[in-house]
């Protein structure tokens, strides 16, 4: 588990990595309720951050492959499937925190606002999932790591338009209604709606599955980038 | 006992033929100079024999197992100094050896250890907790190098270690390849610094568009082309009659002009050097001359038609 571990302390040594973890996230909780969303406006709009932070997760990893360092890793006696489940998981772990601390907050904040804030914690940890999946999928489409960051920076607010998040899905044109079903946004969207609804896990089956699936679909590609 | 063995390994990209049916062999204990022009193969032939990249064809042999036996375990057994220096730039020098040898297996107190002994070998001990972000570029040069023996390989693979060093770091670095070696370490050394093979190897192999196309100790090579040697003229004023002179003299195979030095290259016991100095002093102020037997570097440049430094990277 070493490559786990240093994973954690680099990105948790970095005092800017530490104020997006902790600055944002809390910022969320603390938003007034929404107009037309069920939840409080902060647990509308989580799923933005956590995309924000996951990219930043990526550019890590960009970075690492730039420098040369995965190369080196590359001639260790380590699967390349090893360097990256443990990249992974450490920075999972640190998102599905974030998700934790963040409903933990907002259920004392918000009160009975905040409906089923279990349901809430699962959709937001596989929408973390597929956020870093994305993520690295995204950056290892880039030789320039500049020209990468402006780019996801523009696409993660306009996936999140498209998914639903900002307004319905029903307020678009037919077009756009069927285009949003591609992007995991859209499906974090039903996530949450489905959670502020009552829903169970049985109920939650579709769009949790779906956001596993698109994780799964990005982390292939993301893995795929060649060392040298 | 043979460490290494390439058999009539082939390897293209696309279309292009990057080793060309390259065969080699590497004894244990050898410190062996691998010597190219830039876009000879080097790196891909380092890269192949890691097993980091796969092959079109041919064989490679490590350790006397086929690379693909167990490739991780021999990837276990190598130490591999990358052009670039690839370290983690928010870890502290002690935190990259740490986490390199963390991914060689080793744990616990043979960690530190070997983390210990790895910061000593390279003169980074007192600099061993800070970030390589505030280290010079040849102390940079030497985590580099660290990172690659943590584990304490049996054979060290280095691509160019001492690329943009001062003099300072570079002899260090030279005194540690020497040292590793008298511990048993194979080295296969990667350079544009003809002095530093030298200085180091005990055997050198030359490399050109995907070929090997020499390969021996220094003595042997420089003994391939001891027929020739090389006059070194400096003159107040460098004129085409002086140089039509010069060509025009028996057993002289050629004559290049570099400022006001002109060099000549001329069979060995053709008596051109007193006929060189009276043309010289017919045409002008001769300042200095003398005579050279070849070097390693007349042997690259016979070899290949090209100087072994004409800048870029390969």
């Amino acid at each position: 588990m070493t490559i786990f571990r240093f994973v954690l302390k680099r990105f948790l040594r970095n005092p800017a990595n530490i104020l997006l973890v902790t600055l944002l996230p809390i910022a969320v909780v603390f938003m007034p309720p929404s107009g037309w969303f069920p939840l409080p406006m902060g647990f509308q709009y989580f799923g933005m951050v956590l995309m924000f932070i996951a990219a930043r997760m990526g550019t890590i990893v960009m970075e690492d492959r730039i420098k040369g360092t995965l190369l080196r890793i590359g001639l260790a006696p380590v699967k390349h499937s090893q360097y990256l489940w443990q990249t992974l998981a450490a920075f999972a772990l640190i998102l599905v925190g974030v998700s934790g601390i963040v409903v933990a907050l907002g259920t004392a904040v918000h009160g009975n606002r905040l409906v089923a804030p279990g349901t809430l914690f699962l959709v937001f940890s596989c929408f973390s999932i597929a956020s870093l999946g994305f993520s690295l999928a995204w950056f290892s489409l880039f030789r320039n790591r500049e020209g990468a960051v402006a780019t996801i920076t523009g696409v993660i607010p306009l996936m999140m338009m498209l998914g639903g998040i900002m307004w319905p899905v029903q307020a678009m044109p037919s077009l756009f209604q069927r285009l949003a079903m591609l992007v995991p946004t859209y499906w974090l969207t039903k996530g949450l709606l489905s959670a502020a609804d009552g829903a169970r896990l049985l109920g939650l089956g579709l769009p949790l599955g779906l956001m596993l699936l698109y994780s799964a679909a990005f982390v292939l590609l993301g893995s795929m980038r060649r060392l040298i | 006992m043979v460490i290494a063995r390439m058999s009539d390994v082939v390897k293209r990209y696309g279309t292009h033929l990057v080793l060309d049916n390259v065969s080699m062999e590497m004894g244990e204990g050898e410190i062996v100079g691998l010597l190219g022009p830039n876009g000879a193969g080097k790196t891909t032939l380092l890269y192949a024999l890691t097993g980091l990249i796969g092959v079109d064809s041919g064989e490679i042999e490590l350790f006397g197992r086929p690379l693909e036996d167990n490739p991780l375990e021999t990837k276990g057994r190598i130490g591999f100094v990358t052009q670039e220096v690839s370290v983690f730039h928010d870890l502290t020098a002690r935190e990259n050896l740490e986490f390199f040898g963390g991914i060689y297996g080793l744990r616990g107190a043979s960690l530190k250890q070997r983390v210990q002994q790895a910061l000593e070998t390279v003169g980074l001990t007192e600099y061993a907790n800070r970030l390589p972000s505030r280290f010079s570029g040849g102390m940079s040069r030497r985590l580099n190098i660290a990172c690659a023996l943590v584990h304490e390989p049996e054979l060290i693979i280095m691509d160019e270690p001492t690329v943009g060093v001062d003099p300072q770091s570079r002899r260090h670095i030279l005194e540690t390849v020497r040292e590793l070696n008298r511990q048993g370490t194979t080295v296969l050394y990667t350079t544009h610094y003809m002095e530093e093979v030298q200085a180091i190897a005990s055997r050198v192999i030359i490399l050109d568009q995907g070929h090997i196309i020499a390969e021996g100790t220094i003595s042997d090579l420089v003994e391939q082309i001891r027929h020739e040697e090389r006059i070194r003229l400096e003159v107040t004023d460098v004129t085409e009659p002086l140089l039509q002179n010069l060509r025009s003299l028996e057993g002289v195979k050629g004559v290049t002009v570099e400022g006001r030095v002109v060099h000549i290259t001329t069979q060995v016991g053709s008596g051109n050097l007193d006929r060189v100095l009276a043309a010289a002093s017919k045409a002008g102020g001769v300042l200095w001359i003398n005579a050279e037997r070849p070097t390693l570097e007349d042997v690259f440049l016979t070899l290949t038609g090209k100087q072994l430094r004409d800048g870029g990277e390969e």
